[in-house]
Formats: C-alpha cells, structure tokens, sequence
C-alpha cells in the first residue's frame, strides 16, 4: 500500500472537511487535473449553504453586492464533475487509525486521503455578557463569519440604530463602514493601541482613524470593552456605549479541533509540511486551518495557492508549496487602504523604509526595501500606485535606489508651452507643427501636408497653430 | 481613373487612382462611407512600390552550384517547382508537400490557394498568416455567436453606441481614419474606453485609460462582469430570451472581486469599479477586441469574456451595440472565409462536416472522399517543416513568415531545412531570400479581384495599371502548377471568373457569396455578407432576430484566467509586448520600400522609471533579450507605456526573433502579445 504517495490512484476516497473557498479552489483544481475524475471526492460543509464567497460577505452587508451572486460553484456543477458535495454535514471526529470521519449523526465516512479544510472560528473577545447561559449569543451580539451571520446580522438592522464594532482589524473596519453606508450610527471599539495593528504602524493607524472620524465613526483605541448590560457595552475607561447592535469582528483562530483530537500536531493551525500535508501522511490541511512555517494566514489569496499546490501534489506534479506572499486589501466603501506582505515586521527585520506620512491629506504611504526589492508595504488613503506596487512585490522586481521614492510622489505631467517646430502634429500624414505654421489656412495644410486628412485627430492642434501664427508685419 | 481601395489594412479605404504622364497618383474618394475621403500616409504614398527598382519582374532559381538565386524562365521555373513538388510526394507522401497563404491575398487567391491545396496538391498542410491575427476572435465568435464576421454590424455604428470600450486596439495608428469614429461618438456625448498596456495614440483620443499587465484583459473582463453582476445591472430578460449558459458564467466571476483583479492585472479596484458603473448605466455598449485581447494563449478565452460581458448587459444583436473584433489584415476576413485555414472549406464550411465536403467536391467535381481532412495550424505547421513528422517543400504566397512567424529564429531554421521552398511575391521579402524559386506576381494596383473588409463588407479592387511585363497574377500562378501536376479540376484565372465559382462554392455556407457578382460591387459601397441570392440586399446587421447557432441563442461560455504561458522571472523580469507604427505595415516588405514612408527600424520603448534604473537615455542602443534571441535597437522614452513592459514594433526582423509560441489551445493563436524580457544597456 502507498503511504502518503503524491499519486492519487484510481478509485481513492478523497474526502474533504469543509466546503469554504479553500476547499472550493482545491476542488476546481483537483476537476482540472482530471483527479475527480479517476477518484471518488467527497465534500463534507457544515453550512447549509452551497460554497460562497466569504470575501464578500462585508458587500452584502452594505448592500453593494446581492446574496445570489455569492455562490462560487452550485451543487449541480460538483455533480457533473463527479464531486459528492454532502452540505450542512459536520464532522463530530476523525480516526487517523482507521481512517475515518464520523458525523454528528453517528455516520462512518471512511477514507484513503482526508483533507481538513475547516476554517477558522471567531474569536470572542473577554466581554461579560455577550454570550447567555445557554450558550448562545446575546441578542443583541452578533459575529461575522459566514453566511448565516450576515443575514442574522442584515435581519437585526431594520430597528436598529446604533452598532459597536468591537475589534479594529480589516474586518472589522470594513464592518463599521457597512453598517455607516446603511445609515447607523457607529462605534468602533479596538483594544490596540492603533486600527489595524497587525498589519500596520502607529502613523498608518492615526491616519485611518481620522479618516474613519471624518466619515462619522467614533474611534476608541486602547480601549477595551468589559461588559455588555441592559444600558449598553461598557469601556474599561468606564464609558458606557448605548447601542442596539454590537458586532464582534475581533479577529480568528484556526479551527482545529477535529486535528487536535485525533492526535495531530497542532500549534497555532493544523502544521503542515510542503506537500500541505499533516504529521499523519494520509491527512492533508488547507486554508485558514492549516500552519505552514510560523503562518497561519487567515487570508483567502494563501488558501487557494495552498488548494492550488496540494491539488497539483495530488496529481503527481511534484508540486510543492513554499508560503504565500500577502496582499490584504480593505474593501470598504470610503477607506483606501492596502498591506502588502508584513511591513511592521519587515521593517523590524532590517529592511529599508522609505514612507511618507501626509495627515493633512490622509495619506500615508510606506515601501519596505530590501536589497532593492519591495518586501512589504502599506498604504493608507492613496492607491494610485497599488497596481504597479503590488505587480513589484508580488515577482521580487529589484529596483534601482531612486525607484522607492519616485513611486511615491506623483507623475508629473507639464505639457510643454510651445510646440517646437519639430513636433509631429499629424502622425498620420507625418507633419510637424513647423510645417503647419507654414501654412496660411487649413485649406493649405489639407492641399499641401495632408495633415488633418488621416484620422481627424490633429484638426483641433492645426487650427490652433494656424490662430497662433504670428501677424505679418508690411 | 479608377474607383479602387488601399492595399493596406481591413478598413480597405476607399481611393481614386489617377494616371497623369507616367506617374499613378492617390485621390481622395469621398464618396465611399467607410472612410469618406480620409486616408492615411500609407494610403496616400500607396502606389511608391510600383515601378520600384527592387520590384520582382522574372523567376528566380537557385542555382545548385552556386547557392546562388538566378533569372529563370516561367516555364522552366514552374516545370521545376511542379517536377519536385511531384517527386515529394512520390517519396514522402501527399502532406510532404505544405502551402501557406496570407490574410491579404483576395478572396478570389485565398479561395483558388486552398482548392489548389486540397485538389491540385492533394495534401492537409494548407493554413495561413491569418491564424496569427485573427483565429483567437473567430473561434470565440463561432463558439458564442454561431458565427464569426468581425464586425456584426458597420463600423459607422460606433458614433451611435452610448459607451465604446476598445480592448487591445490601437486603431489610431493601425487603421487611422476609423479614429473620426471616435471623435465623433465623443462629440455626441458618449463615452470612449481604451483598454491597453500603452496609452497609444488611440487612448488620447479616449475618456477612460485602463492600463493592465499584458495578458491580463481576461482577468479584468471577468472583474468588470462580477462589478456589473453585483450592481445587478445584468439583462435577466435577455438571458432568458436570447442565451444559454449564463449561471455557469455568473458563478465563475464571483470569484473575481475587484481587489483580486487589482493585484493580477495591475488596474486599481477604484477604476475597475468607476468602468462597470459605466457599464451598468450606459443604454447601449459596444466592444470592440483586437489583437492586443487576441493574441495570447488565453486569446479566445479573453474574447469569450468580453463577449460575456455584451452578452450580460443584453446588448448584442440590439442597434449599435454589442461586440465586434477590429480585423487587422487587409483581407483579414474574406481570407479566413474561402478555404485557406486548415480546417475550412469555401463559405467558412468545416473541413470535418460530411455535407460541405460534398457541397464543395461538387463544385470542384472531384470525389469528396479525395478531398483531405483538416490539417495543422500555422506554427505548428512551420515549426515541423523539413522534420520526419512535417512537410518537405513548402508554397508561400502573401505572407513574410521569416519576419511574421513567431519564434521566428527556429522558424527560419525550419525553412532553411526544406528541400523545397517556393515563394511567390513582389519584391525580395525576407523570406523569398530563402526560397529555392522566387515567382514574381502582380501586385494590387496591377491586377482584378475582392476583399471583404472588417465589416463582412465585399468589395471590388480593381485593375488600375498594366503589370511589368514578366510578372503573372497569383491565380496564373496556381493555374500553371496545378495544370503541371495533373489537377482533376479547372483552375480557372480570370478573377471575375474564380469569383463566380467562389459565389457557387460558398452557396449555402456561413459566409454565403453567392449574390455578389464583381459587376455589383463594381465603384460602389460593397455587400455584406451573408448574400446568397442576386435579389439579396447583403446584410449589414446581423443577429437581430436569432444568433446563427442551432437553437438561435447565443452561448455564455465560462472561462476563468489562466494568465501567460511565460512570467517574468529573475533573469527576465520585465513583460515584453509587440504591435504596430502607423507609418509600416505587418512585415514591411511593402511600406519599408515606400520612400514617403519613415523607416525608422524597430525601437524599445522604455517607461523612464525603467530607464533610469536601467542607465539608459532617450536613443542609446539597448538590447532587449528573451529565451529565445537577442534585438538590438534604440530605446525611446515614454511615460506612455508600464514600467514593468517594454515594446517593440514587429515590421521588422528582430521583433519575432523574441516572441513566444505558446498557442491557444481553441484558435491555436501564439503568444505574440506578452513573454518574458530583459533589457540591457
């Protein structure tokens, strides 16, 4: 029998926890590899729902994206690619001994190769109140994860005019500005010093929640809440918050449960090797479940390389995975705001800043540079260089020691005061505004340049070389 | 004087040809609605090749001992070609023998090119230069619309449309008079859109710049169709009326969110999302791809999705809008049409299709079980000549393949590699240079026949000039070597005449000939085609009703981003990107012999970001390297293009030396619009 072997073999149950996007990329790679075909795919989600796209979920709230048009793949296509898609399934436990998964309704699914791509759950913030002895939230309290929560959350805003965000990471910025273009009033609570302290800063977070402020949110850092009551969330500054929402967005941590259960080596995430594959070699792990290195990433652009990687391994590609370079990007209606890679962290490390910090205008830029290439970068407030910046980061390009600084300040366009006489004006015929000012009248350029006979183009520029000849003197 | 059109690209100008003494003079024809009078300086100087002292006027042999190419009689030259033509065979087998064609040979060549290949020759091997420029917009068009004329519609609809989105066009410089087109959509109000690596000349005559990564126009296809899914700006009541296959599509572009589009094509979110909100609002929206969308090995997938695109927004077969390609070769079109592509047969029939073989063998009056099956495309043609899986001898007409093929150094080395290489042209091209028999022809002005422009418009080129004397038509050509060989079927030379078969040939096919006579079309504005009666009035506008699909619905086709076959990389990390000047002309083998024309040779344009890191300035010699050769030219700065791409113009040697091969695997189009470069001083 093959252990671990990179080769799925013909007629091998491949199942796989979790119906995310990580689990729908690996698949879509595995119908691409012509692996479904040959071997027999199982998908076990605990939603109910068919898979989606989580990344948006923060436009459905905003009402800038429809619940319908979430759907990544629908269950007729996992059908036609020979994909069992098994929906609002969990998974109580997992052999490694047996190789097998058992169902909250004591079903035995048993497997050749298991793949856990279980996601992460959010973490809950130490506030007194929030969750009711019965184990379930406060009414009153809602997380943001999936799909279901949206709609709880979409459910709860028509009488609802204030909301606490508590947590002041990308989530939950974009959160907080959902709900303002909704028309609530917002809060936003965030423990850190500053907003988005893992990605960012201190300057880079001051700008943000100036911005935020001017946009009509109320911003507290170093602030944390202690206690949710009938008067509303409590500050530890002793400030009471009176409010109808509170929505936590603080953050989350690997689930891995099920891995930790069966025996599996788990630190922060499921520790997977280059092959995406467990300490059992029969079990493999993706996506914000798994720990690659010291990265337990938590972003969707990592998850699908990983799903990408390990669905080529399963082919027999002799693909492997090395890490992900990360690009996070807010998606929020009035904030402009980009990480490439970890720019605190590669500044710490000896990297080369080259930043600017503009309060009055709201921005602030900062490219880490190592050995001449962008390691990492943030931006605040003005993207107009993110497209070129991240095409930089993202293939190592190597810059020269002036590029840093000039992708940070403006293009400058000054068109020149006068067209010298050897300027093409009319690119069709070929003529210079040299010849044109040779002409008396458009009726003589046309007979003798042919210039404006071409494309029409430089009609406008004749008649203005024409009105600007210079009087003849008798 | 003479009524007649340029012998450039496929807006086929209308112009007046004048004799005055000696001399052949260029006027304007205002009277002809696609370009009103207008042309460009390749028009205007378009008659400097005649009397030109490089001009072909005998057959050229290579002479044995010499290595040496010397004058030959015709009869000599075409008992030679006819003789070892017949002895390949005899050895190798019917496919030993290969024919190349071009996209501006007229239909009357195009069409008697490929009936020589299937009936005089006998053999497969037949395709053409089109397959480089046109084939990544045919396939797609046959795959979504059931039919593939470029332009569905005239071009003057353009003024008419709301919102213009031009992908991958430089038609400023590539087509010029069709710029007054945009100027005049402006000056109505509405709204122009140039999506293109370089701010050409045509995106400063547009509102809206959208500058990608090349290769990317996919990716930001699909990212302007999620934008516009999300806005629920999507014609649910023409989905359902006029298409099939639209849910897989909507499903596809949920994964393409804005941001991830940013970081693969380079455009930032913020003007993806102001172009759909343009996109949702506008009443009526046409686009438009050319080769800048098309020739990738992604090509056909990226017009796939910018046909999504028109589809969602419910806008093909409705009044001036929908979607369109910009041909790009003279007869870009008709020559894709009568049975020059590998796997066609006159009237845009499929080779594999039981009933057009039988159509077809009629007319011919041959036996359709001789007529061979499809063959294989362009490169992949050339890239096995001379090996024992390839042809031995090849025939090349209308086409400079040393300068035009991809790859271009190992596509030379596969001429070189033929016992048997016969080209037929009007002057000493880059590639007659190599071949065993040169075969002097006659050139536009100098001969009779059709060409059916970017609007399925045919018109009629006429005669203006006698030839030199020792020089033969293209279709006098074919006549003698099929007559040598023993064809079965009539080769007939008179244009008006092999059109007339054309029109019965085509009868019934897709592009439908068989009402237009060269005595209708005679000075006037042309027929679109589909025509297939005398009484027809041709078609300007088609799917109005139906799409020419067996159902009449159009197909959404879902296609997902792939990205180039060859990514920048430590040693190669900059995107090259090749395309045209508006002074030249495909290879050159014309314009760079027009003595009005700026030969100015290839240059590398540089963003000055690039330039400077690089040391280079304004006019220093670089040389810009890939995997596959070296060109060395002068840089030129501008801020027009991307820092992270340099371009080359391919009119000459050297450009196509640097391309990459990689084919669609549809349209089997090479990548000749992005691979991986470096530049040094």
């Amino acid at each position: 029998m093959r252990r671990g072997g990179a080769h799925v073999s013909s007629g091998e149950r491949l199942v796989v926890v979790g119906s995310g996007m990580a689990t729908t990329r690996l698949v879509e790679q595995l119908v691409a590899h012509g692996v479904a075909r040959r071997s027999r795919v199982t998908v076990l989600g605990d939603e109910p729902h068919a898979p989606y796209n989580r990344i948006l979920l923060s436009a459905v709230l905003e009402g800038t994206h429809p619940e319908q048009a979430l759907t990544l793949r629908d269950p007729g296509w996992y059908a036609g690619a020979g994909v069992a898609l098994r929906l609002g399934t969990r998974v109580l436990s997992l052999d490694t001994a047996r190789r097998d998964v058992m169902l909250v309704d004591g079903e035995v699914v048993p497997y050749d190769r298991l793949v856990l791509a279980t996601g992460a759950l959010p973490t809950l913030p130490p506030i007194r109140g929030l969750v009711r002895p019965d184990g379930r939230l406060h009414p009153r309290v809602h997380a943001f994860r999936g799909l279901d929560d949206c709609r709880r959350l979409l459910a709860a805003l028509p009488g609802a005019r204030r909301a606490v965000v508590v947590g002041g990471g990308l989530l939950g910025l974009q959160v907080t500005r959902a709900l303002a273009v909704r028309g609530l009033e917002t809060e936003l609570v965030e423990g850190g010093e500053h907003l988005l302290r893992s990605q960012v800063g201190a300057p880079a977070g001051a700008v943000l929640a100036r911005a935020l402020r001017r946009l009509g949110t109320t911003v507290y850092t170093g602030t944390r809440a202690t206690r949710l009551t009938d008067e509303g969330l409590r500050l530890d500054t002793g400030y009471t918050l009176e409010t109808d929402l509170v929505v936590l967005t603080a953050g989350g941590r690997p689930s891995t449960a099920l891995a930790r259960a069966a025996g599996l080596e788990v630190r922060r995430g499921v520790v997977v090797d280059e092959h995406l594959r467990t300490s059992d070699p029969h079990v493999h792990a993706v996506g914000d479940c798994a720990q690659h290195g010291e990265v337990a990433s938590g972003l969707v652009p990592p998850a699908w390389e990983q799903a990408e990687a390990l669905a080529a391994h399963l082919a027999g590609t002799g693909a492997t995975y090395t890490g992900s370079r990360s690009v996070a990007r807010l998606r929020a209606t009035g904030l402009d705001v980009a990480v490439l890679g970890d720019p605190e962290r590669a500044a710490g490390e000896g990297g080369e800043v080259v930043e600017v910090t503009n309060p009055v205008a709201g921005t602030h830029r900062r490219l880490v540079v190592r050995d001449g290439v962008v390691v990492a970068a943030a931006f605040v407030g003005d993207l107009t260089r993110i497209g070129l910046v991240t095409q930089y980061f993202d293939r190592s390009v190597r810059l020269a020691a002036h590029e840093p600084g000039a992708l940070l300040v403006g293009e400058r366009t000054a068109p020149p005061a006068r067209l010298a006489d050897t300027t093409e004006i009319c690119a069709c015929a070929g003529v210079s505004a040299g010849a044109v000012r040779g002409c008396s009248s458009l009726e003589e350029v046309r007979a003798t340049t042919r210039a404006t006979t071409g494309c029409g183009g430089c009609a406008p520029a004749v008649r203005e070389l024409l009105a600007s000849r210079p009087a003849l003197t008798p | 004087m003479t009524d007649t059109h340029c012998p450039y690209c496929s807006l086929q100008c209308g112009m007046r040809l004048v004799r005055r003494g000696r001399d052949l003079e260029v006027e304007a024809r205002p009277d002809f609605e696609v370009n009103e009078g207008a042309l460009c300086r390749k028009g205007w100087t378009a008659t400097g090749l005649r009397g030109h002292r490089e001009r072909l006027t005998s057959p050229l042999v290579r002479d044995r001992a010499t290595g040496e190419l010397r004058t030959a009689s015709w009869e000599e030259a075409l008992d030679l070609v006819a003789s070892r033509m017949t002895a390949v065979q005899e050895e190798h087998g019917r496919d030993a023998v290969a024919v190349f064609g071009g996209g501006g040979l007229t239909n009357e060549k195009a069409y008697a090119l490929g009936k020589f290949a299937r009936v005089a020759l006998g053999t497969s091997q037949v395709d053409y230069n089109g397959r480089w420029c046109m084939s990544s917009a045919a396939s797609a068009a046959n795959q979504a619309l059931g039919l593939d004329r470029g332009l569905p519609f005239p071009l003057a609809d353009v003024e008419q449309t709301d919102l213009l989105v031009l992908v991958g066009s430089n038609l400023a410089e590539t087509m010029p008079p069709a710029a007054r087109h945009l100027d005049r959509l402006r000056a109505r109000g509405g709204h122009v859109v140039v999506v293109d690596p370089r701010r050409t000349a045509t995106a400063e005559r547009a509102d809206t710049v959208l500058q990608p990564v090349p290769g990317t126009d996919l990716a930001l296809a699909l990212g302007l169709l999620h934008l516009v899914v999300a806005a629920g700006a999507v014609d649910e009541e023409y989905l359902a009326a006029r298409t099939t296959g639209f849910e897989a599509v909507r499903r596809e572009v949920a994964a393409w969110w804005p941001e991830r589009v940013e970081r693969v094509t380079g455009v930032a979110a913020e003007e993806l999302r102001a172009l759909a909100g343009r996109l949702a609002t506008a009443p009526r929206v046409m686009v438009l791809t050319a080769r800048g969308a098309e020739q990738h090995s992604q090509g056909t997938a990226t017009v796939l999705a910018w046909i999504n695109l028109a589809l969602a927004l419910g806008m093909p077969g409705t009044a001036h809008a929908g979607w369109g390609c910009l041909t790009g070769q003279g007869n870009g079109q008709g020559g894709r049409e009568h049975g020059q592509k590998a796997d066609q047969l006159p009237g845009y029939r499929m080779i594999d299709d039981p009933s057009a073989r039988a159509h077809v063998a009629a007319v011919w009056g041959v036996d359709p079980d001789d007529l061979p099956g499809p063959g294989r495309s362009a490169f992949e043609l050339l890239e096995r000549l001379g090996t024992d899986d390839g042809s031995r001898a090849l025939l090349v007409m209308g086409s400079n393949i040393v300068v035009s093929a991809p790859d271009a150094t190992r596509i030379t080395a596969r001429l070189e590699a033929l016992d048997l290489l016969v080209v037929a042209d009007v002057v000493m091209s880059e590639t007659a240079a190599l071949a065993d028999v040169v075969l002097p022809v006659t050139q536009w002005a100098e001969e009779t026949g059709t060409m059916t422009n970017l609007e399925g418009r045919v018109l009629l080129r006429e005669q203006a000039v006698a030839p030199p004397p020792g020089v033969r038509s293209d279709l006098e050509v074919l006549a003698g070597l099929a007559a040598r060989l023993g064809s079965p079927s009539h080769f007939a030379t008179d244009p008006a005449e092999v059109f007339a078969e054309l029109g019965r040939a085509s009868a019934g096919g897709r592009a439908d000939y068989a009402g237009i006579t060269h005595e209708r079309i005679r000075g006037g504005q042309g027929v679109f085609w589909p025509c297939p009666s005398r009484e027809h009035p041709g078609t300007p506008r088609m799917f109005a009703e139906e799409f020419a699909t067996p159902d009449g619905r159009a197909r959404c086709v879902a296609v997902t981003h792939r990205g180039a076959a060859e990514q920048p990389c430590a040693d190669y990390p900059l995107h090259l990107t090749t395309g045209r000047v508006l002074a030249q002309y495909q290879s050159g083998a014309q314009t760079r012999r027009i003595r009005d024309l700026p030969d100015t040779g290839p240059f590398v344009e540089l963003h000055p970001m690039l330039a400077t890191r690089l040391g280079a300035h304004d006019g220093d010699r670089v040389v810009v390297a890939t995997r596959r050769g070296e060109l060395e030219a002068p840089a030129r700065i501008t801020d027009a293009i991307r820092p992270d791409t340099v371009f080359v113009p391919f009119h000459w040697v050297g450009a196509n030396r640097l391309t990459n091969a990689a084919l669609d695997p549809d349209s089997r189009m090479p990548e000749f619009k992005v691979c991986a470069a470096a530049v040094r001083t």
